[in-house]
């Protein structure tokens, strides 16, 4: 069990977490509406710092998203004394997309841009960390992915302290692609309104430092988390909200719905995600427990949503608050709900914090400031049922190498026509997802599927993101008189939505997560798959190392697992 | 017309990575979401970016488009009315 030393929200209204919740609670929003920002022919509303508070903020030698995360992790740093140049912390970055402001389209000229991977590492070392970080990188979900890994990885023993630090920061790439999905609201964004017209951007760093728990103390303290897919769309989430009911339950199995303050959901505002969050929640029996979204004060921050949001519900209950829904007056969903427009008290010491996000992900937290029994963790070492190695020129399967005829791209059309066929949805992939699909599907032919249906979870690590369709994307936003986003390329800049090709496909429910490792490091990697089987429902896990940094240099090794 | 129809499959073939089929698979009446060539959400979102791009229409609200992308013949129409380039 873990539990919270000290925290940081970084936005446009504040520097620390207490100075946002006051803002908050007094009813200030940092959106704004933006008028040809930077080349975007649109108008759309979101959060942003100005250019005095980057100033403000500014690290010389350092990228935007770089300080902003520094500054964020420096200020919950001074409220501890965690040795934080010992091996036993790690750093977990939340973030989906990074640095991807200083890429290009053009391989020479690319600005200070580092992959996800290697800015944690700048960033750790920026504090003297000497353990190699971890970014997670599951696109909306990555705050709370990045909780629960860390309560995984010191649960399990692997390290006693973590600092969970989520970032992102608005950009022409990222609002683009949100604008070409028609999910952008022109105005400041309405979660569970009728009236809701869609998202906002917000631009934020929020950390989280937790130390190893007993439960005794009083003090906040993760209870439970959960993380799964809902095996239905790459972009859509299921209309009965089935993968966000199936992590409450999960998360709330033992717990008394009775002691929840309220739950904090994703609300982005968006028709489809509020719609599917009031139904899992008529379904989880939580309809009477009040709702908190927060969208409409921040915006969606991305990576660092599920941080913040978790930091602010742990502001609000302390003080004895239950925060209104900013921009909502109307319902506009039909699942039963609890929404105030105005604040309300809670005298309750727990809440439930969920969120959703592309290629079908789900996650639930749980957190509580009462006492509470730490459960025992048994960590084992999972047998491998099948290896695949694909390279730009090779295959293997269990050792045997598989004579193969064409190279780079055109190798894996070959292999994707010879040994699978029948899904023009390969087609649609990205050579990320088309190579990490290929060699999930070759395990996948080799399963022993005797045993009946067991839950599948897919467990994915990599260095350079999505690198080569981002490039992609960033060519077709940079000249503003053919300014045309594509969705199907954008899609494809979260390095994740592979994991949800693979889910859907399978229809596997288990749990979808993307790690970025600067260097493909055996002992984290271990650490990550083993406390997963420790910590979750799943008995096969799909995982491995795969990674694609140009249109023809691939890898992937990836193994079938068994707990 | 009958150009027009030729080039809009070639375009939707290209931009929604059609690989297998060819404008000739393509029947002008069939439906292009559901059964048909089974196009999804983010299809119809892509169609709305070669509406824009190549046709100069801008569509703002993507539910106007279930009328629109019946089928080929429904989308050809639209675009010979809409057109601005």
């Amino acid at each position: 069990m873990i539990r919270l030393l000290s925290s940081n929200i970084i936005s446009p209204l504040a520097y620390n977490t207490g100075d946002n919740y006051r803002a908050v609670k007094s009813g200030k929003s940092a959106i704004a509406q933006y008028c040809n920002w930077n080349g975007i022919p649109d108008t759309f509303a979101g959060s942003m710092f100005t250019p005095q508070q980057l100033d403000e903020l500014k690290i010389d030698g350092y990228t935007r998203f770089e300080y902003v995360a520094i500054r964020s992790i420096e200020e919950a740093l001074s409220g501890t004394e965690i040795d934080v140049t010992s091996s036993r912390t790690v750093l977990i970055l939340s973030t989906t997309k990074g640095d991807v402001e200083e890429l290009s389209s053009n391989l020479s000229s690319d600005g200070a841009y580092l992959s996800p991977g290697a800015a944690a590492k700048k960033i750790a070392a920026y504090f003297g960390m000497k353990s190699e970080p971890v970014v997670c990188c599951n696109a909306c979900i990555s705050g709370v992915s990045a909780q629960v890994l860390a309560d995984r990885l010191i649960s399990c023993g692997y390290y006693d302290n973590a600092i969970v630090c989520g970032t992102d920061c608005s950009s022409p790439f990222v609002i683009s692609g949100f604008l070409c999905f028609k999910s952008l609201s022109a105005e400041a964004c309405r979660p569970f309104d009728i009236e809701r017209l869609g998202l906002n951007l917000g631009e934020a760093a929020a950390t989280m430092v937790f130390t190893r728990d007993d439960g005794k103390s009083k003090a906040w303290r993760l209870v439970c988390g959960s993380l799964d897919n809902d095996a239905h769309h790459v972009s859509a989430p299921s209309p009965n909200g089935a993968g966000a009911l199936k992590v409450i339950e999960r998360t709330m199995e033992g717990h008394d719905i009775e002691s929840l303050a309220f739950v904090n959901v994703h609300g982005t505002a968006t028709m489809f995600n509020d719609q599917m969050e009031s139904k899992a929640i008529q379904a989880a029996g939580l309809s009477d427990v009040p709702l908190t979204a927060l969208k409409g004060w921040y915006g969606h921050t991305l990576g660092a949503s599920g941080v913040l949001e978790t930091i602010l519900s742990m502001a609000s209950v302390e003080d004895g608050c239950i925060l209104p829904v900013r921009g909502f007056s109307n319902i506009g969903v039909s699942g039963k709900v609890n929404i105030g427009t105005s604040l309300r008290k809670t005298d309750k010491n727990a809440f439930l914090k969920i969120i959703s996000g592309f290629g079908g992900c789900n996650g639930a937290v749980l957190y509580t400031r009462e006492p509470c029994e730490e459960k025992s963790v048994q960590l084992n070492e999972p047998e491998v049922l099948h290896k695949v190695i694909l390279t730009s020129d090779s295959l293997s399967i269990d050792g045997e190498t598989i004579p193969v005829a064409a190279k780079g791209k055109e190798l894996l059309t070959e292999i994707y026509k010879t040994h699978i066929g029948d899904y023009p949805k390969f087609y649609k992939m990205d050579m990320f997802s088309r190579l990490v699909f290929l060699a999930s599907e070759l395990l996948i032919l080799r399963e022993d599927k005797s045993d009946g249906a067991m839950e599948h979870s897919v467990v994915l690590f990599n260095r350079t993101s999505s690198i080569v369709t981002d490039r992609k994307h960033i060519a077709t936003i940079e000249d503003p008189k053919g300014f045309f986003p594509s969705p199907s390329v954008f899609l494809y800049t979260l390095p994740n939505i592979v994991t949800g090709e693979i889910a859907i496909k399978h229809g596997y429910t288990g749990e979808t997560s993307l790690y970025i490792l600067e260097d493909k490091n055996i002992e984290i990697m271990a650490a990550i798959v083993k406390s997963s089987f420790a910590m979750s429902e799943s008995r096969l896990m799909i995982t491995g190392w795969a990674d694609c940094s140009a249109e023809d240099t691939f890898e992937a090794e990836l193994c079938l697992l068994r707990k | 017309m009958e150009e027009l129809i030729q080039t809009l499959k070639e375009q939707i073939i290209d931009a929604l990575n059609l690989e297998e089929i060819t404008p000739e698979d393509i029947d002008n009446d069939a439906p292009l979401f559901g059964d048909g060539l089974g196009l999804d959400s983010i299809d119809a979102l892509e169609l709305i970016v070669i509406l824009d791009r190549f046709y100069g229409i801008k569509l703002a609200n993507p539910a106007e488009g279930k009328e629109i992308f019946k089928n080929i013949n429904t989308i050809a129409d639209y675009i010979s009315k809409n057109r601005t380039k």
